[in-house]
């Protein structure tokens, strides 16, 4: 495999990092919530961790990604003596995982990128024996224990994987337990329902084939692999209901497979309404409510009258034989190359039904209760019918789709503000225009929609993250995520990444007091921190609030002061603007530099990386009470409404978002001060006049502010006058970059195409109101 | 006259990359005849409305609508710390394209694409009074007549270049 890498092999590889760093993303916040409470783990936590690194230890064996197979399999061995009672969870274990969740991290990505895993074998080798050493501990001594009835099992699997590691397949099947405790997405239960529409299709048309040919074992093994793959899926979303139908129909299929009579002439007409059954109860979870079966019990009753004269469950020889069947299925589904790596491997790790049976009757005992979290917790799967299908996309091709129908809009306007139409009365072509204007808003509407991907994502990402630092900094915190489907632009989520863990590090390190600073003040000793997301304005707001002792008003005046950021003593200055100073490069209040946060380079990061996105950032705090971070974000970053304004000969385009609004000024409102700054009386507020012609460096139509037109335009709370000559009127603007070669330019976000073919520069408004005050501060100093 | 260029380059198009080798396209600026790579020329076009963006150094005569792409254009006889001219229907935008970056370099008249062997070729003469030595690659010689074949990478990003960028940035 590793000397030739075919396309099939590299396609199954691909599918197994990405679905290896989808579990590891959704489970790592399961396992950091052990570590908070490990004394008592809750069965289907462990449960569902067993099988992330179950399944990715059967991916990575058969794929022979030895290194990661080695760590996974010490993790589950560990996992599974937890789940069976054997060993006592404690943190140290936890703290094991967290590597193991770590370890597996950087291995996919090196996987992804070279498609071995070798060159981490020594990481591997030293996880891999705290593991083992960690059970060894645990135990006491092993072999006593696995004298029992249970264990064999596993010191067989054990002893397999470590004559021929990777090689063969474990013989576990994946716990049949329900409802894991994380959050299942919109998203997942959709995926799920379609995969389980596919996989039920397949079955009836393998029930009918095998009614035709009852002889035909191939049919069997392709049926019982189908709803193997169907239980599994249930039981991972904690659908019992339908797991325990189909674990029934599986069992059926089984001992068919294995080539015993069960108590029907045609299984088939006794099977089919099984399927139905099944078929029913996802179509209900599709239409959003709870995957019941109403039929279960008569089912299940049919089901096992159909097996019940027959033998008690197989013998380890027998197991033997399955094993050998087992890999030849694997052959061929490798083949056939049909089903995604998870899919087969879920097959592949089917073979021991008394795991299975066992697995149950612990079901039984433990987990009673129907699935309604998972579909409670899954607010996107929408009552649609189901015929929705997935398709994974190359996001390069995406942008350029994003990229032609950006070109779209601009040929539309080219179109219809054709300068040879100028003055024509032309009542169909009018018509005609309209009417694609229309489509290719949609259009574009549309596009902008595939972009969007849910926060959730980079929100759990978060949890690891408050998990470490707030054990560094000794603090006690609970982090609340709320919002975690509001859709964001993908390049919008990678931007605001990096602001986000800034932010919730200084939320941490300097926002949350210690857990005795809380108690002092009368507060709960556990902090609060909110995560939040929502849609708002026409942007997408982002917000972070913790409940800490709020940002000192002295502290960063004081600090302000010194580092000449303000003049004076800073008593006239507002709250809000004393926070805003936080912004301002190089400052930073932490009495003492930590090695979390506190070089004073973050916030004006933070605040530079939204600018790049057209964000603002808000701040809000009271001293004792806490602080509250808003980032506030356009909802696309690609097309924007612009106003287009007009200077001596050439047009600019301003983002329509930052007017406020516009006005022919009056003589009586405008002021000069001594010093030379122009200020517009707008009401009761004084605003700096900045002249675009100066800006742009060209000759205007006139030079009196009274001649043209003031734009009063707004950046993070702060707002400047625009004087321009006229203001030409509104349109969609497809935002492109300059050119790399030029760089950034101040003043320029970047530039469009306009209706004639001509570029156009839209103007950066955050730059230009900061210019206005720059104006002022250098007055006020040479004053 | 540019769509003229632009057959001739479609022509070359077609080659393969080893037949552009000792392939110059030359033009001309001011009194003489200069050549660049024609590996480097992605197409010829006339002259159209540039936008000008503003604290860029001279040279740099702002940007220009390149079939929904936006490309920066340089005044090459700016760049070459010569007098500015205006531009009339023979000038053209020769574009070329190095290191993913797409430039417009404005020039007086574009000639031909000339075959010049390397033997042909001569290296560039030490000093020269004009600050332009450093762009030249070569003297090339057709017969009797001289191109000075420019070194495109230097033109567009040498250390001067960056610096004026950088300060104009400012």
């Amino acid at each position: 495999m590793s000397a030739n890498i075919s396309d099939d092999q590299l396609e199954i590889i691909q599918e197994f990092v990405t679905e290896s760093r989808d579990m590891i993303d959704q489970l790592e916040p399961t396992i950091i919530e052990l570590s908070q409470d490990c004394s008592n783990p809750d069965i289907e936590t462990i449960n569902s961790i067993f099988r992330l690194f179950h399944s990715m230890k059967g991916s990575a064996g058969f794929l022979e990604f030895d290194n990661i197979a080695h760590v996974t399999h010490a993790a589950e061995n560990l996992l599974d003596l937890v789940r069976s009672g054997d060993i006592e969870l404690i943190p140290d274990h936890v703290q094991l995982l967290i590597a193991t969740c770590d370890f597996s991290k950087d291995a996919l990505d090196k996987v992804d990128e070279e498609y071995v895993d070798t060159g981490i074998k020594d990481d591997a080798d030293t996880l891999a024996n705290q593991l083992t050493q960690a059970i060894a501990v645990a135990k006491g001594e092993a072999p006593a224990e696995a004298a029992t009835e249970e264990t064999p099992t596993e010191v067989a699997v054990e002893e397999e994987v470590a004559e021929t590691p990777a090689k063969k397949e474990t013989a576990e099947t994946p716990a049949v337990d329900a409802a894991p405790e994380m959050m299942i997405s919109g998203d997942m239960v959709e995926r799920f329902v379609q995969e389980a529409e596919e996989l039920l299709q397949k079955a009836e048309d393998d029930l009918l084939a095998w009614e035709k040919e009852p002889e035909n074992e191939e049919v069997i093994h392709n049926l019982f692999r189908n709803i193997h793959s169907f239980k599994g899926n249930c039981g991972f979303f904690g659908y019992s209901e339908l797991e325990k139908l189909s674990h029934q129909l599986e069992n059926v299929l089984d001992q068919v497979k294995s080539g015993k009579p069960i108590n029907s002439d045609k299984p088939a007409d006794d099977l089919l309404p099984v399927v139905d059954a099944l078929k029913d109860g996802v179509a209900r979870l599709a239409a959003g409510d709870a995957p019941e079966v109403p039929e279960l019990p008569e089912l299940v009753d049919v089901l096992l009258h159909l097996i019940e004269a027959s033998e008690p469950p197989q013998l380890l020889g027998e197991y033997l034989v399955e094993e050998g069947v087992k890999s030849e299925a694997i052959d061929k589904a490798l083949e056939t190359q049909r089903k995604p790596v998870g899919e087969l491997l879920v097959d592949m790790g089917e073979a021991t039904p008394e795991k299975v049976e066992k697995a149950l009757e612990k079901q039984a005992k433990t987990q009673p209760q129907p699935a309604q979290k998972p579909a409670a917790g899954a607010p996107a799967a929408k009552p649609k019918a189901p015929a929705r299908q997935d398709i994974r996309v190359d996001l390069t091709k995406l942008d350029s789709l994003i990229n032609l129908i950006g070109e779209l809009v601009i040929a539309e306007n080219m179109l219809i503000h054709n300068p040879d139409l100028r003055g024509l009365e032309l009542e169909n072509f009018t018509k005609a225009g309209q009417h694609m204007s229309k489509l290719v808003r949609e259009l574009q509407e549309m596009a902008m929609t595939i972009r969007m991907i849910p926060v959730a994502g980079l929100f759990r990402r978060m949890i690891r993250l408050v998990h470490d630092i707030s054990n560094k900094a000794g603090k006690k915190v609970d982090l609340q995520l709320v919002g975690e489907e509001t859709e964001i632009d993908k390049t919008v989520i990678e931007t605001i990444s990096d602001p986000l863990v800034h932010l919730l590090r200084n939320a941490l390190d300097h926002g949350l007091e210690t857990p005795d600073e809380r108690v002092a003040a009368g507060k709960p000793e556990k902090g609060v921190l909110k995560l939040s997301a929502r849609h708002e304005e026409g942007e997408v707001w982002v917000t972070v609030e913790e409940d800490g002792r709020g940002l000192p008003r002295e502290k960063i005046l004081e600090k302000a002061i010194k580092n000449g950021l303000i003049e004076g003593d800073g008593s006239e200055l507002s709250d809000r603007e004393v926070h805003h100073l936080i912004f301002a490069p190089g400052f930073s209040t932490a009495a003492s530099i930590t090695d979390i946060s506190g070089r004073g380079v973050g916030m004006d990061v933070v605040k530079r990386n939204l600018e790049k996105i057209k964000g603002k950032i808000d701040i809000r705090s009271k001293e004792g009470q806490g602080t509250r971070f808003d980032l506030r974000i356009p909802l696309t970053l690609a097309i924007i409404d612009g106003m287009m304004v007009r200077v001596g000969a050439s047009t600019c385009i301003v983002p329509t978002l930052s007017i406020c609004e516009a006005f022919r000024p009056e003589e009586d409102n405008i002021t000069i001060t001594p010093d030379g700054t122009e200020l517009v009386k707008v009401r009761e507020e004084f605003y700096p006049i900045v002249r675009l012609h100066e800006v742009l460096d060209k000759e205007p139509e006139s030079r009196e502010v009274i001649d043209g037109i003031l734009i009063v335009l707004e950046h993070s709370d702060r707002r400047a006058a625009l004087f321009v000559d006229e203001i030409l009127g509104q349109q969609q603007t497809v935002i492109k970059g300059l050119s790399n070669f030029i760089g950034n330019v101040t003043g320029i976000s970047g530039c469009t195409i306009l209706g004639d073919g001509e570029v156009s520069l839209i103007l950066d408004v955050g730059s230009l109101v900061e210019m206005s005050e720059g104006q002022e501060n250098n007055e006020n100093l040479s004053a | 006259m540019a769509d003229a260029k632009n057959q001739l380059l479609e022509e070359i198009d077609i080659e393969n990359e080893d037949t552009q080798k000792d392939k110059y396209l030359t033009f001309h600026l001011a009194e003489e005849d200069y050549g660049i790579e024609i590996r480097y020329v992605m197409e010829i076009i006339g002259i159209q409305k540039i936008t000008e963006v503003p604290d860029m150094p001279m040279f740099v005569k702002g940007v220009i609508n390149l079939r929904g792409k936006v490309i920066p254009v340089m005044d090459v006889r700016l760049r070459f710390n010569m007098e500015g001219r205006e531009y009339d229907d023979r000038t053209c935008i020769v574009v070329v394209r190095i290191n993913d970056h797409e430039v417009g370099l404005v020039v007086d008249e574009v000639s031909e694409v000339a075959d010049i062997p390397e033997k042909h070729v001569e290296p560039p003469p030490r000093a020269s009074r004009a600050g332009g030595s450093d762009y030249i690659q070569g003297i090339g010689k057709i017969n009797e007549e001289v191109k000075i074949l420019l070194n495109v990478n230097k033109l567009l990003f040498d250390e001067e270049m960056e610096q004026m960028l950088a300060a104009a940035g400012q």
